[in-house]
């Protein structure tokens, strides 16, 4: 079948009723989620994975792919209107599109914001149609060798890049990758770390784990200071009478490059494990800023400060889902519940969902198309509403959270080891943000952990207990090289610094 | 105040120990050493993972101890402070939700929840803002909605109790 056919045929599988019904709604839904601070994508996706048990795999994937495009584009609504960023995707989003309100022009960024919010989306989900499919060609031919050394690629610059401490996010990871080694060992049968208890004999599961740390331990952490802050005032702009998106076509124009060059490093920010949309949108701005003529002009509300984290930002979702789909490999937190969606689901994302569940993977394309447009026309006409729902008090909101959490969890086997299971992983979540650890490598590392012990032990079965073959195929040698420079240059780091200020005296 | 300082040393020791616990619990993990190679059985990377979290945690002990001598109070953020009776509303919390999970079966979920929610509704709002039947209307509104949802909605399986069972389900 031609590209072109698949594509057709992606369309029109979500071209449904139900499929377009789930896409408003899951666009919906995410962008109050964007929006709210304290709420995520990922909690989103978590939250919403239950709903999709008794679905076709196509419109659960549907489902969460709106979810996943409105909660990341949502935030920009809470960035630019109160200054608080409603994820960490838009934090950068906060610097020119909050004095742009404050000089009367909130309908001006707001609209500036969705537009290139959208130019985002589509511009790296056209990438993704093109560059996923002949990355999943090449990865056909990959074996445990080249497995393993991606997965400890990717483990390495998650525990690195994702926190300012490499012990501490090197020491999640393998606490993460501990969690996943409890259960039935999957080559050999024996038990490990389950200490006869049966509920154990499963191992964790991934959706228990996360929807724990992510949503529990987050409800857990508010309850600190939920009964005394108070909600502050947004004042929602007057989009009646304003013109188009309001800015000129002038404008737009003059944005071309600087949204073009956002798109790409968002998109490119999203393929790399452990980076993702956190960085991608402060990335964007700073190169933005550098490249000015006038660099003064940015943080006193110019559009060229709000186009560029606004189009990385979405640029990353595209980005992000190249190393998912193609490989089963997950670079960020959301990502990661999408894996578990899909192999919720019977999908085993890597090379060979390209061949086997074609149909699928391009469903998921189509939506995301579609999604981007419905995000538009929703953020634009229906901000009133977004607005309002920002007053809903957090007391309120959070004990109606952890229900759904707990929904799910109890929905995940039918009993309630598991939302107790949830409820432990929420009890480290908590912890983790008490002793300021990050959660990103505990979660990637209880993901991507089986992955690399599986493909190693198997690969060193192969090869009769040699490691070469891990060293002399040229991909796995290159991912492997990078991971040990990766923990070079920072381990490093401290003493380099130490040198340059000695200089410096 | 002590607490932030000696942060990363008491997170250093507790992962001494777990590491520690890790490890031994690591050697007991049974092997076939005749169908599954010594290279690839069942203990290899957990013995691996053991030792790099010792190591590691060795490092943040160092790390800790440099901080705490060099520790200012008067610097770092501040905003992050957590008065008692913050920490008494986080306890309560997490009383009411593990009693909220143990209840739900033998209540079925409708009753369960309807309590879970209008009291932390009252523990989690403000002093001036509690307004019981503002929040019990929403506590079972809620319920109700998440219920039919996914019990007639999507046809899932929760807990049933009294509630359940007036309304037919």
């Amino acid at each position: 079948m031609s590209t072109w056919q698949l594509i057709a045929n992606g369309f029109a599988m979500v071209l449904t009723p139900v499929g377009l019904l789930l896409q408003v709604v899951g666009v919906a839904v995410g962008i109050v989620f964007g929006a709210l601070p304290g709420l995520s994508a990922t909690m989103a996706v978590a939250l919403f994975l239950p709903v999709t048990y008794s679905m076709t795999p196509s419109n659960a994937m549907t489902l969460l792919m709106a979810l996943f495009i409105g909660a990341i584009s949502g935030g920009l609504i809470s960035a630019i209107l109160l200054r608080i960023p409603g994820t960490p995707s838009s934090v950068a989003t906060t610097f020119d599109g909050h004095p742009m309100v404050k000089k009367g022009q909130a309908a001006k960024a707001l609209g500036v914001g969705i537009v290139f919010s959208f130019l985002g989306t589509i511009f790296s989900t056209i990438l993704l149609m093109f560059i996923a499919p002949e990355i999943a060609r090449v990865a056909i031919a990959f074996g445990p060798a080249e497995f393993f050394s991606i997965a400890i690629f990717s483990l390495t610059m998650i525990a690195t890049l994702s926190s300012g401490n490499m012990v501490k996010g090197i020491i999640a990871g393998l606490v993460g990758f501990m969690f996943s080694t409890v259960g039935t060992d999957t080559i050999e049968g024996t038990q490990r770390f389950t200490f006869g208890l049966t509920n154990l004999k499963g191992g964790f599961d991934m959706l228990g784990v996360m929807v724990g740390l992510f949503a529990v331990g987050e409800i857990i952490a508010a309850a600190e200071t939920a009964h005394h802050k108070q909600q502050s005032e947004i004042t929602v702009p007057n989009m009646k009478g304003i013109k188009g998106f309001g800015f000129t076509v002038k404008e737009f124009v003059g944005q071309r490059w600087n949204a073009l060059r956002s798109a790409l490093i968002g998109f490119g920010i999203g393929v790399f494990p452990g980076i993702g949309g956190g960085t991608s949108n402060m990335l964007a701005y700073t190169v933005a800023k550098t490249a000015d003529k006038n660099p003064e002009r940015f943080g006193t509300g110019c559009i060229d400060g709000l186009v560029a984290p606004e189009t990385a930002n979405n640029a990353t979702i595209g980005g992000a889902l190249v190393p998912l789909l193609t490989l089963g490999i997950p670079g960020d937190t959301t990502t990661a519940m999408l894996l578990g969606a899909l192999t919720l689901h019977g999908l085993t994302p890597g090379p060979l969902l390209f061949q086997n569940q074609a149909d699928v993977v391009y469903g998921i394309f189509a939506a995301m198309l579609i999604c981007s447009f419905i995000m538009l026309a929703m953020e634009f006409y229906g901000l009133r509403v977004f607005v309002k729902m920002l007053a809903i008090p957090k007391y309120i909101l959070l004990p109606c959270i952890f229900v759904l959490c707990a929904l799910g969890a109890y929905q995940l086997k039918n009993n309630i080891s598991q939302v107790l299971a949830c409820l432990l992983f929420g009890l480290v979540g908590y912890g983790f943000k008490k002793f300021s650890i990050p959660s990103t490598p505990f979660i990637l590392g209880f993901i991507l952990g089986p992955l690399a012990e599986v493909n190693y032990r198997r690969g060193m079965m192969v090869t009769n207990g040699s490691f070469t073959p891990f060293l002399t195929s040229p991909i796995s040698a290159v991912f492997l090289a990078i991971a040990v420079l990766v923990i070079v240059i920072y381990a490093t780091k401290p003493l380099r610094e130490k040198r340059k200020a000695a200089k410096g005296n | 105040m002590t607490f932030r300082k000696y942060k990363d040393l008491i997170l250093g020791s507790v992962m001494l120990v777990i590491s520690g616990l890790y490890l031994y619990f690591a050697q007991q993990i049974k092997t076939r050493p005749k169908i599954i190679p010594s290279y690839s059985n069942a203990r290899i990377f957990p013995t691996i993972l053991g030792i790099l979290l010792l190591a590691m945690s060795i490092l943040l002990i160092i790390q800790g101890i440099r901080k705490a001598k060099s520790f200012d109070a008067s610097k770092g953020d501040t905003g992050d402070q957590v008065s008692k009776e913050d920490y008494l509303v986080v306890v309560l919390t997490l009383g009411v939700i593990l009693l909220y999970v143990l209840l739900m079966v033998p209540l079925g979920f409708n009753l369960s929840t309807m309590l879970y929610l209008f009291v932390q509704f009252m523990i989690l709002a403000p002093k001036g803002k509690r307004k019981p039947i503002q929040f019990a209307v929403i506590a079972i509104a809620f319920s109700l909605v998440c219920f039919f949802v996914f019990r007639v909605g999507l046809s899932q399986m929760l807990p049933r109790g009294i509630i359940e069972s007036l309304l037919g389900y």
